[in-house]
């Protein structure tokens, strides 16, 4: 197997490194690239206490393949890719996105890593509201799925 | 007509519950239910900043793929409200 992706709800499971690690290792891989993103203290000059992703979970996991075979295709067929992403109440310091690649060479494991978290922040149907310290609560705005045809 | 409306990211304000029913005249498209929620968050919800929800939302079909503002709706469909997405 050389894709895994998934939506983990954050207040029943932690997303994993070493998970990952363990899925991408392979002989064949010359390179290793790994990018978390992580829920910060601050946005926009306001203290963070938490984020809750809300998704619409099976568009996100169609999304997510699609994604991630797009990656293989445009870049290295050969590469084993691991990606998976929160759901719900994510705390300060809690991961919200991992992906991780393994590859034979360098340039094509960046190259990947980034495509995809790009890609998912552009398609993949998941929304933030962060929670402040002051106890106010925000949704944030965002990219719009809207056909661009009818965008005038 | 009535259709179910689930809700999504900032369109939860709209309910408590995880969908919110709204009727429409027969053969209403995706263009009236934007006009209708352009109504529905004037009328109701004009200080809660999702005034330009209607204008830059999509919506998804049963099959989770985007619907264009010609699409026609039927009685009872259950359809998905997709706002402005962001995740990472």
């Amino acid at each position: 197997m050389t894709l895994h992706t998934a939506l983990v709800k954050i207040e029943e499971e932690k997303i994993s490194s070493e998970k990952a690690k363990k899925f991408i290792a392979s002989e064949k891989n010359g390179a290793e690239s790994i990018f978390v993103g992580k829920v910060r203290n601050e946005n926009d000059g306001k203290k963070v206490i938490a984020v809750t992703y809300d998704a619409h979970d099976q568009a996100v996991i169609k999304s997510f393949q699609l994604i991630c075979n797009n990656a293989k295709n445009k870049f290295d067929k050969n590469a084993k890719i691991f990606l998976e992403h929160a759901k719900g109440y994510a705390p300060v310091g809690e991961i919200s996105i991992l992906i991780a690649v393994g590859s034979g060479h360098r340039d094509e494991a960046f190259k990947i890593c980034r495509y995809i978290l790009e890609e998912v922040k552009h398609q993949s149907p998941i929304w933030k509201k962060e929670h402040y310290v002051d106890g106010k609560e925000e949704w944030l705005p965002g990219h719009s799925l809207r056909p661009k045809k009818e965008v005038k | 007509m009535e259709i179910q409306l689930k809700l999504y990211g900032s369109s939860k304000i709209l309910s408590e519950k995880e969908t919110l029913d709204i009727q429409l005249p027969n053969n209403s498209d995706i263009k009236k239910l934007r006009d209708i929620l352009t109504k529905i968050i004037s009328e109701k919800y004009s200080r809660s900043n999702l005034e330009n929800l209607p204008k830059t939302a999509a919506f998804f079909s049963e099959k989770d793929e985007v619907i264009d503002d010609s699409y026609k709706l039927s009685n009872k469909e259950y359809i998905s409200i997709i706002p402005p997405i962001g995740g990472g």
